[in-house]
């Protein structure tokens, strides 16, 4: 057992077998480990997530550690996700948060439930979720002790992304890092998106200020009637289906704007707002 | 095309004869075809009937589970894609709100499905009632009992919650979404309470399956194919030769023509996260599979043509120590081919202990040649390595 310990130690990258010494379920008493940790790459994650594999696949998934964890016929899951960053394992907590319920503050964020808890800290997404018995039981207090004891046990960036200060607060709703095709276009491949009680605002962030030109460019051939905007290097407004009214403007090597808005002005207004809030 | 056929002669030998494929193209003929109003381009609509659901349903549907924004969910519908499917763990509820809240006023004209994974039955009736509301509908067109890749996993109770649903108006149909369909569609068929079937089914998949497809499809279940191209990309990795070819622009909707042209096949639920794959995936309606079609799937088949049986029965020998080399083989392309690794080894695990116990590499030579050049001794060493 030892030198299988060893060996998978010796296995894996330095960081995530540190990560994996956080899941413990002798964290909450009465609770024990009721197999071995099981390790899943890129490679394996289909066979133990099935489709939703997809979600951690398009986030930008490193590995996953998993372990189960019973307390007499009580049993648990814990899966220790490793991304590539930090913004990652974050966006991948907002994409599976459940937006009608407060943010915790555990790590970056974390959300309890009464089954189930989830939190981002440094490149680290965590998800703990019990097989309970009785579907309404509420195990709440045991689920806050899981995930503040592995959280305590994890190390990694504990602020938010940078990118969540960009947006203005006022009737802000959520925000979540929507890991490819922002707004439902192909051009705007990866960025931060807030919704708001009214319209929804966006920031991309792309190589270089001259790909983001070139993106800015292709984005308003497809927007016909389009017009142009005074806001940071170059922008434009429109009228468009599915987006209503929509303001799009480029700032550096920033793609950002706001849409869904009734008319294109008050998209073009928002928009000047946001931008004086961008580096 | 006989069922018997391997499916890499057959579109090689329409490429060869330089045909469009008679029976791939008989979509036209099993279905109906509408032109779509639509502000951008008319779309061409092809309709079949969901098994004895008889819901006219789009051959093309949209598979919502990594769609981040609605608007792509609204345009479809209003293009005139009208079968969608969700799940009630789909970025864990959130993509049920999600889909509910685009399809909104279009609600009573498309086919909704979700589904749940719940283990037992109070779990399954409160997921029920969270996904009704989460869809902001009363009624759900098609639920299916998620993910169930044994037959002892749909129990019972579990059945017994979706024909009350079905009693009291909550559910209109009931179905299981699977994996593992060689188990699950015959008993499906047999069991005689499931009206629609979810499973995977792609290019790259052996004629047992298209048994299992016709099975089901002959007892009235509706069959709706997923991970159309899952099974085919499986292979392939960054750097490979064939990666960029297969994921460029186009080889999804080869791929996708491919499946909608099968004849047991009612629709299909492709995901989609933007306008442009939308726009893609619905040309795959009205349009046959065409000889570059036909190219590009034949080339990703010739480069896993030395891994993977098509189950012709042509091996040339017998092993000297008896293994189903067949059988072994199709149990690696589970793994390997579908990404279905339990399966495969949980079908090794079914052989005799000593047919378990033989390592190939203890041969000096093996006596087992296949006329399609897979490397017989090699995988099944693999297979060996993999599973026992």
């Amino acid at each position: 057992m030892k030198i299988a310990g060893l060996l998978l130690t010796v296995l894996l990258p330095a960081g995530m077998a540190c990560a994996q010494n956080a899941l413990d379920c002798r964290i909450a008493p009465g609770w024990e480990a009721s197999g071995p940790i099981r390790q899943y790459t890129a490679e394996n994650l289909f066979d133990y997530k099935d489709g939703a594999a997809e979600g951690y696949l398009s986030y930008g998934f490193a590995r996953m550690s998993s372990i189960d964890c019973k307390s007499g016929s009580d049993t648990l899951t814990i899966d220790l996700s490793e991304m590539n960053d930090a913004d990652a394992a974050y966006g991948l907590f907002t994409s599976n948060r459940d937006s009608q319920l407060p943010i915790a503050k555990i790590g970056m964020a974390g959300q309890i439930q009464p089954q189930s808890a989830s939190f981002a800290k440094g490149k680290y997404y965590v998800e703990i979720v019990e097989v309970a018995a009785n579907a309404e039981a509420d195990h709440t207090a045991l689920m806050k002790a899981f995930a503040t004891g592995i959280e305590q046990r994890l190390e990694g960036r504990e602020t938010l992304p940078e990118a969540l200060l960009w947006f203005p607060k006022e009737n802000l709703d959520t925000v979540r890092l929507v890991p490819e095709s922002v707004l439902g276009l192909k051009l705007l491949k990866r960025g931060y998106v807030a919704k708001y009680s009214q319209g929804q605002a966006f920031v991309v962030l792309e190589a270089t200020p001259e790909s983001a030109a070139e993106v800015m460019k292709k984005l308003r051939e497809r927007f016909s009637g389009a017009t142009s905007a005074q806001i940071g290097d170059e922008a434009f407004q429109a009228k468009a289906p599915y987006l209503d009214g929509i303001c799009v403007f480029r700032k550096g090597r920033y793609l950002a704007g706001y849409a869904n808005l009734p008319d294109a002005q008050q998209a073009a207004s928002l928009a000047a707002k946001l931008a004086a809030r961008l580096p | 095309m006989s069922s018997n056929t391997s499916r890499r002669d057959f579109l090689s030998a329409a490429i060869s004869a330089g045909l469009a494929l008679p029976v791939l193209g008989a979509s036209s003929a099993m279905g109906q075809q509408h032109s779509a109003k639509s502000a951008a381009s008319p779309v061409k609509l092809d309709y079949r009937t969901l098994g004895r659901t008889g819901l006219k349903v789009t051959t093309v549907g949209m598979g919502c589970m990594i769609t981040s924004d609605p608007s792509v969910v609204a345009r479809a519908a209003d293009l005139g894609i009208n079968y969608f499917d969700t799940a009630r763990g789909y970025q864990h509820g959130n993509n049920e709100r999600m889909v509910g809240a685009a399809l909104g006023a279009k609600r009573k004209q498309i086919v909704l499905s979700t589904k749940s994974e719940a283990p037992n039955k109070e779990e399954l009736q409160k997921q029920l009632e969270t996904s009704l509301r989460e869809l902001n509908t009363d009624y759900i067109d098609i639920w299916f009992l998620h993910a169930k890749d044994n037959v002892a996993d749909v129990t019972d109770e579990l059945i017994e919650v979706q024909q009350r649903a079905k009693k009291e108006g909550k559910i209109r149909f009931a179905g299981v979404s699977t994996h593992k369909p060689l188990q699950l569609l015959p008993w499906m068929a047999q069991k005689g309470v499931f009206d629609v079937a979810l499973t995977v089914y792609n290019f790259t998949m052996d004629a047992s399956m298209d048994q299992a497809v016709e099975v089901a499809a002959k007892a009235g279940i509706g069959v709706v194919g997923m991970k159309v191209m899952a099974g085919g990309m499986h292979q392939q990795k960054p750097g490979d030769p064939l990666y960029k070819k297969l994921t460029q622009d186009g080889a999804m909707l080869s791929a996708l023509k491919w499946v909608i042209n099968r004849p047991n096949i009612t629709t299909t639920i492709p995901s989609m996260t933007d306008m442009y794959q939308l726009d893609e995936n619905l040309r795959a309606m009205g349009n046959p599979l065409s000889a570059s079609d036909e190219k590009l799937l034949t080339a990703h088949l010739d480069a896993i043509r030395p891994l993977y049986c098509r189950l012709c029965g042509q091996c040339d020998g017998d092993c000297q120590k008896g293994l189903p080399v067949a059988d072994v083989l199709r149990f690696l392309t589970y793994a390997d081919g579908y990404g279905q690794f339990a399966l495969g080894r949980e079908r090794f695990l079914e052989l005799s202990a000593e047919h378990r116990a033989v390592r190939c590499g203890d041969c000096a030579d093996c006596t087992v040649k296949c006329p399609h050049g897979v490397q017989v001794a090699r995988r099944m060493a693999r297979a060996q390595e993999l599973f026992a």
